[in-house]
C-alpha cells in the first residue's frame, strides 16, 4: 500500500501562444494546462493506488493563480494535493523546482513512491525527476512505460531505443514516466465538481528552506522560423542538372 | 458584473472539448450521412455524467448548474449539432420537467435513470396540425376510473423512435382552454403507444425524429406530471429551458463555422495571397466572430438567470432567436468562404449549414420567439 506523490507542472497551453509579425511570442491571452506527460504521471499514480491501495498526493510548485491546476489534477483521481505557491515561482528553473519539491517532501511528507512526467510540456529539460531523486537520496528510473509493485520493490519497465529494460528498485523510489504508461482519463462532471472538496495543503515561500539561485538565465525567446524558397524543378535533363547544382550550392551534396 | 466562468466551468469545458475531439469529431460525418444514432457515444456520455449535468446527485445527475449544461451542449454541438441537441432535449426538457414538476416517486422512478443516461427522454407536444399553435392540438386523454386513455398522433418528436420515457401533452378538458391540457410521463412499451419510423431530414440527421401515435393508450393517473390542467404551463416552462439549450447548440454551430472559416481562409490562396487577407473574406469573418460573441453572452446570461432563480423566459427567447438566426446566416457565409469546396459532402461547413436551419424552427420558430419577446416588452 504505497503512498504516492505525483508531481505536475502547470504550463502554458501552447495552442494559445501567438506569434507577432516581428517573430516574438505573445503570451497575453494564454490559458494553462497540466503538462501532457504529467497527466500520464497522475493517471499512473491513480491506477497504482486503485490496484495496490495507499494514497496519491498531487504536488506542484507554481504561482498562486494556479488553483485551477490543483482542481484539474484532483479531478483526475488523487486524494489530496500540496500546492506550493508564490508569485515569484513563474519562471523557476528545474534545479529550483526540484529543490523546493525535495525540501517539502523531506520535511513534511512520507511516501514510498514519487512519480513525475518524463519532461515538461514547455521546456522538456527532463531535470526535475532525477534531481529530485538525488535530493531525496532515493533510486530513480527514467523513461518508464510500466510500473508494478512487488512487496517493497518497484518494478519499472524502461523504454530504451531498441529494447525494454526491466529494473527493480527498493522503495522509496522515483520514476519518470512516458505517455506509454497509460492514456489519461477525461474527468467526468462529478470528478471536476468533487475536486474542490478534496484537501489541499497550501505552502508559501515562508514555509520553505532557502531556494537556490537559478543556474540558467533566459535572455530572450523567439518563435522558430523556417525559410522556404519553393523553387520548382521538372524532370527534364537540364532541370535535373540544375537541381543537383542547387543541392550542391546549399551544401546538401558535395 | 463578472464575465468570468468559474474554474470548474472552465475545466468542464476543456474536458468536454477533449471528449468531443476524441469521441465525436471522428464519427460526426458518418452519423450524419447514415442517419445513425450513436448508442456507443451516448454510453460514454452517460459514464462521464454528461447526460444529467444540472440534475441533483440524489436523482442520478451530476449536480452542476444550468450554465455548465449550456457550455457542454455548445462544445458538443461544435463537433456535431445532432449530438449536442440530443443532450439538450434530453436534459433541458425531459429531465428538467420531471425535476421541476414530478413528485418524489416519479423522480426516483423516471428521472434517476434519465439523469444517469441509462434512459433517453422525449418531449411529445407537436402535432401535424399544431406547431406554433399549441391550442390546435387534438390528442385527448379521457378519464376512465384510475386511468386516462390517450388517443391522437404526435409528430416531429425528437428521440421519438428510441426514447424510454415520453413526456406527453394532451387535453384532459378541451373546453377549459389553456387550463385543459395535462402532461403525462409514459414509459416505452406502454400498450397503445407506438413510435413511428425515423423521418429523413435535411440536417440534424443523426438525431432520431418520428411520429408517436397513441391508440387507446391507458396510463395510470399516478403518471400525471403535475396536477391535471398544468400541461400548458409545464410545456412553456419546458420550452424556456429547452431554448437555452438550442441557443447553446447554435453557439456551438457558429463557433464551428468560425473555426472552419479561419482555418480555410488562411490556407486558401487566390490572386497571390491567402483569402483571409482579402477584405471581402476578412470582414465576413469579423462579423461572424462578433455575432458569435454576442450570441454566447445572450445564451450564458439566460442560463445564468435560470441558475440565479430569476425569470429567464424573455431572455431565453431572445437568445434562441438571435443565436439561431446568426447560426443560419453565418453558416451560409462559411460555405461561401469555402466556395465550391464548401458545397461538397464531407466539408464540415456543408453539414453545419444544413444543421443550422432547424435551430430557427424547433422549440419555437423564430416567429414564435418574436411573439414571446414582443409580448414581454409591450405589456
Amino acid at each position: 500500500m504505497p503512498d504516492i506523490v505525483v508531481c505536475f507542472k502547470w504550463v502554458v497551453d501552447e495552442a494559445y501562444i501567438r506569434r507577432t509579425s516581428s517573430g516574438d511570442l505573445d503570451f497575453t491571452s494564454v490559458d494553462y494546462k497540466i503538462s501532457e506527460y504529467d497527466r500520464n504521471a497522475i493517471e499512473a499514480a491513480v491506477r497504482l493506488r486503485d490496484a495496490y491501495g495507499g494514497s496519491v498526493t498531487a504536488m506542484t510548485v507554481s504561482v498562486p493563480e494556479a488553483t485551477k491546476g490543483i482542481k484539474d489534477a484532483l479531478s483526475r483521481g488523487p486524494d489530496n494535493a500540496v500546492f506550493i505557491a508564490d508569485p515569484s515561482f513563474r519562471d523557476l528553473e528545474s534545479s529550483q523546482t526540484a529543490a523546493i519539491l525535495g525540501g517539502v517532501i523531506k520535511s513534511r511528507m512520507s511516501c514510498q513512491l514519487v512519480i513525475c512526467g518524463e519532461g515538461s510540456g514547455d521546456f522538456y529539460a527532463q531535470q526535475v525527476g532525477p534531481r529530485l531523486a538525488e535530493i531525496l537520496g532515493i533510486p530513480c528510473a527514467t523513461y518508464v512505460q510500466k510500473i508494478t509493485i512487488d512487496g517493497g520493490q518497484v518494478i519499472a519497465e524502461r523504454k530504451a531505443e531498441d529494447f525494454v529494460e526491466v529494473v527493480a528498485m527498493p522503495m522509496p523510489a522515483l520514476v519518470t514516466v512516458l505517455p506509454d504508461i497509460g492514456t489519461p482519463r477525461i474527468p467526468g462532471v462529478k470528478d471536476t465538481l468533487m475536486a474542490s472538496k478534496k484537501p489541499v495543503v497550501t505552502l508559501g515561500k515562508g514555509d520553505l528552506e532557502r531556494i537556490p539561485e537559478a543556474s540558467l538565465k533566459t535572455v530572450g525567446m523567439k518563435a522558430s522560423r523556417m525559410e522556404r524558397e519553393c523553387e520548382k524543378f521538372t524532370v527534364d535533363t537540364a532541370d535535373i542538372a540544375r537541381f543537383v547544382g542547387a543541392l550542391q550550392r546549399k551544401g546538401v551534396l558535395r | 458584473m463578472n464575465f468570468k466562468l468559474s474554474e470548474e466551468q472552465e475545466l468542464i469545458r476543456k474536458n468536454i472539448r477533449e471528449f468531443a475531439e476524441k469521441n465525436v469529431d471522428p464519427i460526426a460525418a458518418e452519423i450524419d450521412e447514415k442517419e445513425r444514432h450513436p448508442a456507443e457515444l451516448f454510453k460514454k456520455l452517460a459514464e462521464g455524467g454528461w447526460m444529467g449535468i444540472p440534475i441533483p446527485t440524489q436523482y442520478g445527475g451530476s449536480g452542476a448548474d444550468y450554465l455548465t449544461n449550456a457550455i457542454v451542449v455548445e462544445e458538443l454541438s461544435r463537433s456535431c449539432a445532432s449530438t449536442g441537441f440530443t443532450v439538450s432535449i434530453h436534459v433541458g426538457i425531459a429531465c428538467m420537467l420531471i425535476l421541476l414538476f414530478g413528485n418524489e416517486e416519479q423522480k426516483k422512478k423516471y428521472l434517476t435513470p434519465l439523469a444517469r443516461g441509462e434512459h433517453m427522454g422525449a418531449f411529445v407536444l407537436t402535432e401535424p396540425g399544431a406547431g406554433t399553435d399549441v391550442m390546435a392540438a387534438t390528442t385527448m386523454a379521457a378519464k376512465d376510473g384510475e386511468f386516462y386513455v390517450l388517443n391522437g398522433t404526435k409528430t416531429f418528436i425528437s428521440n421519438g423512435p428510441l426514447a424510454d420515457t415520453y413526456i406527453v401533452f394532451c387535453w384532459t378538458d378541451k373546453a377549459a382552454g389553456r387550463k385543459g391540457m395535462s402532461s403525462f410521463i409514459i414509459p416505452k412499451g406502454t400498450p397503445g403507444l407506438k413510435p413511428g419510423e425515423h423521418f429523413h431530414k435535411m440536417g440534424l440527421r443523426s438525431s432520431q425524429t418520428s411520429e408517436v401515435v397513441f391508440k387507446d393508450c391507458r396510463v395510470p393517473k399516478e403518471n400525471l406530471l403535475g396536477p391535471e390542467g398544468a400541461g400548458m404551463m409545464n410545456a412553456m416552462t419546458g420550452f424556456d429551458h429547452g431554448r437555452v439549450g438550442i441557443s447553446a447548440q447554435s453557439v456551438g454551430i457558429l463557433q464551428a463555422a468560425l473555426d472552419e472559416s479561419i482555418k480555410y481562409s488562411k490556407e486558401r490562396v487566390q490572386m497571390g495571397s491567402p483569402i483571409a487577407r482579402h477584405q471581402a473574406i476578412s470582414w465576413m469573418i469579423a462579423d461572424m466572430a462578433t455575432d458569435l460573441s454576442a450570441a454566447r453572452f445572450l445564451t450564458y446570461h439566460a442560463a445564468w438567470l435560470k441558475d440565479q432563480k430569476l425569470p429567464f423566459s424573455k431572455e431565453a427567447a431572445m437568445a434562441k432567436l438571435f443565436c439561431a438566426e446568426k447560426a443560419m446566416h453565418h453558416t451560409i457565409k462559411a460555405v461561401q468562404i469555402h466556395g465550391g469546396y464548401g458545397y461538397i459532402k464531407g466539408a464540415k461547413v456543408e453539414r453545419l449549414m444544413r444543421d443550422a436551419k432547424i435551430t430557427e424552427i424547433y422549440e419555437g420558430t423564430s416567429e414564435a420567439q418574436r411573439m414571446v419577446i414582443s409580448g414581454n416588452v409591450l405589456r
